[in-house]
């Protein structure tokens, strides 16, 4: 069984090395150029807000979910049916194509007098649309995590909390949710790799992220391969540091939850350094 | 312990009825704790002496009749049609002068045990860290765990942890403390300790509803033993009269198959 898939990995190598038609040494020279890095910035961009939009009116929906008030509790089962419910591409061209169902976006009093009317095409660029559609998006598949997340911690908590004198709302934020949040760490972390990737959809709105970028140049040399090497490369990248990230995030609030927290990679590979160091010492301290 | 009689009622208790579905849970309850007076709630499982207690600081809603704790309702109002909930921020006022432990402790796990204590005076009381820190010392050091201020909860016993509870309560410097079976997730050694501690307060001067099955503490500690069953109150006396003299048979048949 191992040798087989030794025997497949080795094909892999030979053939990813030995093809010339990777042209390696294009990647090399596309990897760092500024059209390049820009888009990967603008990439970048786009994961934050949309995960911190994500976030933010996900905690609001999860809340609002558990309520008892069954209006508010209805409204937020509503949204996550709707957003979770329909393809992340058709709601970012939705909300880029939104001026054809509304020219005019007024703000003012509800069926009363407008203060401020804007054109729709001026108000959402494509850049407004990508954040509203990803960010909603991502805000309805993060409420139910958060949800998952507050529900794992026992109601004992709360009552404990209520009964020293806090508000409901005091519970929820010193109390709860710092507790669910060791639940909801591991799974937002997929959700943000996942969002980083899920923002190459952008490109579709010729918004200029990293895989548009990558598009832009390969148009014009038609060096496809290369350039989606030079995006996968970049996005590998990131997505390797938003492990690492995680794995520092979720060792800090297992703190409480465990007796002991296990060491670091870089704390063990210090440990085993100092052993191995010790053991040398003891060997050339023997017996003579 | 005698206490003065006449005093002003802490706890008062006027045909409070309270049903989850069609299984009505408490069936016109009667009970009054007077100030400085410690009250055991005895009786079987199921007989609606947890779920009373809960009632007392609005943990849970009553359906019907009155429920007063110094004069004052908890958690709702009452007007023409029934009772009404009160504002989250009025009940949460009044609750913080009522302390709470529970069976299954619920201290926050994520916070050390000094955290634990001077959390609800700092946020609900706007004291200081450094008088909550400093209060915190001292009933730490009453309840024995004056070593274990920068631990978390679940590196200590059950006994500690509920001694823990206790002092977390008591931050709050409340005028009533209500004890739901405070040792019955307690190993059997374990017991003394927190036994102990609400004997301790009880000397203070404290006055407490305690639900319990230890029916020796409640004669050690209780000024007066209630005993409760199907959602009434059968019994009510000193422990001498209602565990050493039951007046019931039912109460009878209780103490004989737990003693």
């Amino acid at each position: 069984m191992s040798a087989v898939l030794l025997i497949l990995v080795a094909m892999l190598v030979h053939m990813v090395c030995t093809n010339r038609r990777f042209q390696w040494p294009v990647v090399r020279s596309y990897l760092t150029t500024h059209t390049i890095l820009s888009g990967l910035v603008t990439t970048l961009e786009l994961t934050g807000i949309c995960m911190a939009v994500g976030i933010v009116l996900g905690t609001l929906v999860a809340v609002g979910r558990l309520s008892t008030n069954p209006l508010v509790s209805g409204c937020t089962w509503l949204y996550i049916w709707f957003f979770r419910g329909t393809p992340a591409l058709v709601q970012l061209i939705f909300w880029f194509n939104l001026s054809s169902l509304m020219p005019k976006i007024s703000f003012g009093i509800p069926f009363g007098p407008a203060f401020a009317t804007f054109q729709t095409n001026a108000l959402i660029s494509s850049l407004a649309a990508a954040v509203l559609g990803l960010g909603l998006n991502e805000a309805a598949y993060m409420a139910e995590i958060v949800r998952g997340g507050i529900l794992s911690v026992d109601e004992g908590q709360t009552d404990a909390a209520v009964s020293l004198g806090m508000t409901r709302v005091m519970a929820m934020r010193r109390i709860v949710l710092p507790q669910a949040i060791r639940v909801i760490i591991p799974a937002t972390g997929n959700q943000l790799i996942g969002l980083l990737k899920y923002t190459s959809l952008v490109s579709v709105l010729a918004v200029q992220d990293l895989l548009y970028s990558a598009q832009t140049i390969y148009s014009q040399t038609f060096q496809t391969i290369p350039l989606l090497l030079v995006a996968s490369i970049w996005y590998l990248i990131v997505t390797s540091l938003l492990t690492v990230a995680q794995y520092y995030l979720e060792r800090y609030y297992a703190r409480g939850s465990t007796r002991t927290i296990p060491p670091t990679p870089q704390q063990r590979l210090r440990l085993y350094v100092g052993h191995a160091m010790r053991r040398r010492v003891d060997v050339g301290q023997g017996p003579a | 312990m005698s206490r003065p009689d006449g005093a002003e009622l802490m706890v008062s208790a006027r045909d409070v009825w309270k049903s989850y579905g069609s299984v009505d849970v408490l069936r016109g309850v009667e009970i009054e704790v007077r100030h400085g007076e410690v009250v055991c709630l005895i009786g079987p499982s199921g007989s609606g002496k947890s779920t009373f207690l809960r009632c007392v600081n609005h943990l849970e809603k009553i359906d019907a009749g009155s429920l007063l704790v110094d004069n004052e309702a908890i958690g709702y109002t009452v007007h023409k049609d029934g009772l009404r909930e009160a504002r989250d921020r009025v009940t949460a006022r009044k609750r913080a002068q009522i302390g709470m432990v529970f069976q299954s402790f619920n201290l926050f796990p994520h916070m050390t045990v000094l955290e634990n204590i001077i959390t609800a005076p700092m946020l609900v009381r706007s004291q200081s860290r450094l008088s909550a820190v400093d209060s915190a010392t001292q009933l730490l050091a009453k309840v024995g765990l004056s070593d274990k201020a920068s631990s978390y909860p679940r590196q200590l016993s059950g006994g500690q942890q509920q001694r823990v509870a206790i002092a977390r309560a008591l931050a709050m410097e409340p005028k009533l403390m209500l004890f739901d079976e405070p040792t019955s997730a307690l190993d059997p050694e374990l017991v003394g300790e927190v036994l102990e501690a609400i004997l301790g307060l009880a000397r203070d001067g404290m006055t407490m509803l305690i639900v319990t099955h230890e029916i020796g503490f409640a004669r050690e500690v209780a000024d007066r033993v209630i005993f409760m069953d199907q959602g009434r109150v059968l019994e009510s006396g000193s422990p001498e009269q209602v565990i050493g003299n039951p007046s019931s048979n039912r109460t009878r048949s209780f103490l004989d198959k737990i003693q």
